[in-house]
């Protein structure tokens, strides 16, 4: 009889990718979320929050979805080198080596990790959960509930489970995500689509969190992320053509946000667990910064003209970068490698002083922090990281790409991911002690359905 | 009425609808098993005379066999032939192995169809793509057609706009209609043997290695196989775990995930 009389539990988590923390603030300031402040009021804090290192997509959300670091879930980017080789690959959902929280929840998980082994008993029922597109989670495994697959999801059959959830996305033209090829061409069409993305998207996440049964829904917004990549510069320049489009969106993000939390409030009139959070930043963009070219200036990468993205990287090379700044010395583990293990720290050592040096505009340095792999990453795929990682000053957007002539080229983008900035809004009387780091709140989860 | 039977007669249903529908269209052919397949489809639905053009996107990188092939065939079955080509990214030097696999395919496949269909104002083209070949290819539908008049509920199979993953559709737009969606891999080839189709000589063995998909030369590779005719391809398919396109260089799904994360800055 235990199990019956045991409460029951529900929790609603909404993540709005790449919003920043300074930017809510500012807003809520201006008066312009009523309703985030509204419910700020109810026993909620917003804090800021740490994204991963790097503060992509794929990484971020992997980390806060399992728990761990990418030393544990061995996802490090959107892209890596297949093993013992130049071949360029696109981690996915099957790629993470650590089970995301629904999985424990439901007691499906197929692997294990530090966050599954301390909660995987204290679970007394499998949960249910409805994990409406979260990044990096495609393609979709059967779950004990609903999932549909965020960016990069390709194909709508295999970003759903069950089958059932596919024929209802597909009846409605449901959009995996907004195509951000568009913005290239005419800014205006695709501000107004990224209205409608968001429209469809609150449509099928309303659908599901009103007609299935569950005890945790995430769902994510991910036009948020795209808005700031084409239109972040209009976010505070008054003067600026798309600002009050800007605004707008955050005006019926907001609304959005109300609804869901009193729906959620409705149907579950205990005190549910109810989280927002952010998995990183936004700034303007000074100037993009290609570290390949860099390396290669500074002697240290030598590029074959011949061959596909790194099938060009030449015996000579000490070094290499993936996007957006992840540095993997060109050791003896690569076919071409010929950097001796024993020549490794001494090497690192070199890259790290050169690359402290580069100067951006009116002088000023453009890294911020360089890291070994050691110092940021722990875990059994720590051999999985690349050997540098660097957080650039706000503005200098670094990348990744093979074909740049120059270390400095002119912003295309307007927006480009901080570290820092992310924020998390957390009920109230959860303590903590330091700056809050994306894998970190997964914790709360579990610990309130375990409680 | 047998499976084969079933499918050839809902192709030809599509192709027929098809060309009733939209009196400007062409057929997209390869010159591979699936686009054979159709092209021969096409000529049963319309008694031997195809009354619409074939186009042939040349690449200049296929293979002799598949020129050869093509050549005899537009002979021997009187096709009215388009062959499309970005003359000016080859004059350029764009080839497989300079710069990416990406660029290369966008160039010398997909800008050389666009310019075809601009050229001749198509409204439509019939591709030979089927639902099991990838996951991309499974059905999938972003868009719905513009024109509210259009009503294609043909068994829950909706023609699909064209370039679907690109939706940068320039001024004309075109829908992209798959008579063949149905069929499978295994499918085709009983459908091959039953027609007596004639066939490129690259999908049978030799010295131990056979083509199960064909394209460019360099982005292609051969399985291990020994199947020297269609009986033992049907067999060996039967009970193959390895995915057709396993020899091609390019990866749909991964030309779309470049696509999607080249969009937001990276790579």
């Amino acid at each position: 009889m235990k199990s019956l009389s045991k409460k029951v539990k529900k929790a609603l988590i909404i993540g709005l990718d790449g919003v920043p923390y300074s930017l809510l603030q500012h807003y809520l300031k201006r008066g312009l979320l009523p309703n985030l402040k509204k419910i700020l009021g109810e026993g909620f804090s917003l804090f800021q929050m740490n994204a991963s290192i790097p503060d992509v997509s794929s990484v971020s959300w992997s980390s806060f979805v399992t728990g761990v670091n990418p030393g544990e879930h061995g996802i490090y980017g959107f892209t890596d080198l297949i093993p013992n080789s130049y071949s360029l690959c696109f981690p996915n959902a099957e790629d993470r080596e650590a089970p995301p929280f629904w999985e424990i929840l439901g007691r499906t998980n197929r692997k294990v990790s530090t966050l599954s082994q301390k909660y995987e008993k204290k679970i007394d029922r499998p949960l249910c959960s409805i994990i409406f597109n979260v990044p990096h989670t495609y393609p979709a495994y059967p779950i004990q509930g609903i999932l549909v697959s965020g960016f990069v999801a390709i194909d709508l059959k295999k970003a759903t489970y069950p089958e059932s959830a596919y024929s209802y996305l597909n009846s409605i033209n449901y959009m995996i995500d907004v195509e951000a090829e568009r913005a290239r061409k005419d800014k205006k069409e695709f501000m107004s689509h990224l209205f409608g993305c968001f429209e469809i998207r609150k449509k099928a996440i309303y659908h599901f969190f009103e007609n299935e049964n569950w005890d945790l829904f995430f769902a994510c917004v991910t036009e948020t992320d795209r808005l700031h990549h084409f239109f972040f510069d209009a976010s505070m320049d008054e003067n600026h053509p798309y600002h009050q489009d800007f605004q707008n969106f955050y005006v019926l993000l907001d609304q959005w946000i109300k609804s869901l939390y009193e729906a959620f409030q409705k149907r579950y009139s205990e005190k549910g667990f109810f989280m927002i959070l952010s998995d990183h930043g936004f700034s303007t963009v000074k100037r993009e910064v290609y570290i390949n070219r860099f390396l290669e200036e500074e002697g240290l990468l030598k590029l074959k003209k011949e061959g596909d993205f790194y099938e060009r990287v030449d015996g000579q090379t000490k070094a290499f970068n993936l996007d957006p700044c992840r540095i993997y010395i060109h050791d003896q583990s690569y076919p071409r490698g010929s950097v001796r293990w024993e020549e490794k720290p001494d090497l690192l050592m070199e890259i790290k002083k050169r690359l402290m040096k580069l100067k951006g505009e009116n002088g000023e340095g453009v890294i911020d922090q360089i890291y070994e792999k050691e110092e940021i990453y722990h875990g059994p795929y720590l051999g999985r990281a690349p050997d540098l990682v660097c957080l650039p000053k706000d503005g200098y957007d670094l990348k990744g790409s093979l074909e740049k002539s120059e270390v400095f080229g002119p912003n295309l983008f307007a927006g480009m991911h901080t570290w820092h900035d992310a924020f998390c809004i957390l009920p109230e009387d959860i303590r903590l002690s330091g700056k809050l780091s994306i894998e970190a709140p997964t914790d709360f989860i579990m610990k309130y359905f375990s409680q | 009425m047998d499976h084969l039977t079933r499918l050839e007669n809902k192709s030809i249903y599509i192709i027929r609808e098809a060309y009733y529908r939209f009196k400007n269209i062409a057929m997209l052919w390869s010159v591979g098993k699936d686009s054979t397949t159709l092209l021969w489809l096409c000529r049963k639905a319309f008694f031997g005379k195809i009354p619409f053009p074939i186009i042939h996107i040349d690449t200049s990188y296929k293979f002799p066999e598949m020129y050869r092939f093509r050549d005899e065939r537009v002979k021997e079955w009187n096709l009215k032939l388009i062959i499309g080509q970005n003359e000016e990214k080859l004059a350029e030097g764009m080839r497989p192995g300079r710069g990416s696999k990406l660029d290369c395919c966008n160039e010398l496949k997909t800008n050389a169809l666009k310019k075809v269909i601009k050229k001749y104002g198509l409204k439509a083209i019939l591709l030979g793509i089927r639902r099991d070949e990838h996951g991309i290819r499974a059905k999938e539908r972003y868009f719905s057609p513009r024109d509210s008049q259009f009503k294609w509920d043909y068994e829950n199979q909706p023609a699909e706009l064209w370039d679907q993953y690109q939706s940068m559709v320039e001024e004309e737009e075109h829908f992209r209609i798959h008579p063949i969606l149905h069929f499978t891999e295994l499918d085709v080839w009983n459908y091959v043997k039953r027609e007596g189709l004639p066939i490129v000589p690259l999908y049978f063995s030799k010295n131990g290695k056979r083509f199960r998909s064909i394209g460019c030369v360099p982005c292609c590779s051969p399985i291990d196989s020994n199947a020297q005719t269609i009986d033992e391809i049907i067999e060996e398919i039967r009970t193959t775990k390895t995915s057709e396109r396993s020899g091609r260089a390019q990866d749909k799904e991964n030309i779309y995930t470049m696509q999607k994360l080249r969009a937001l800055g990276y790579m």
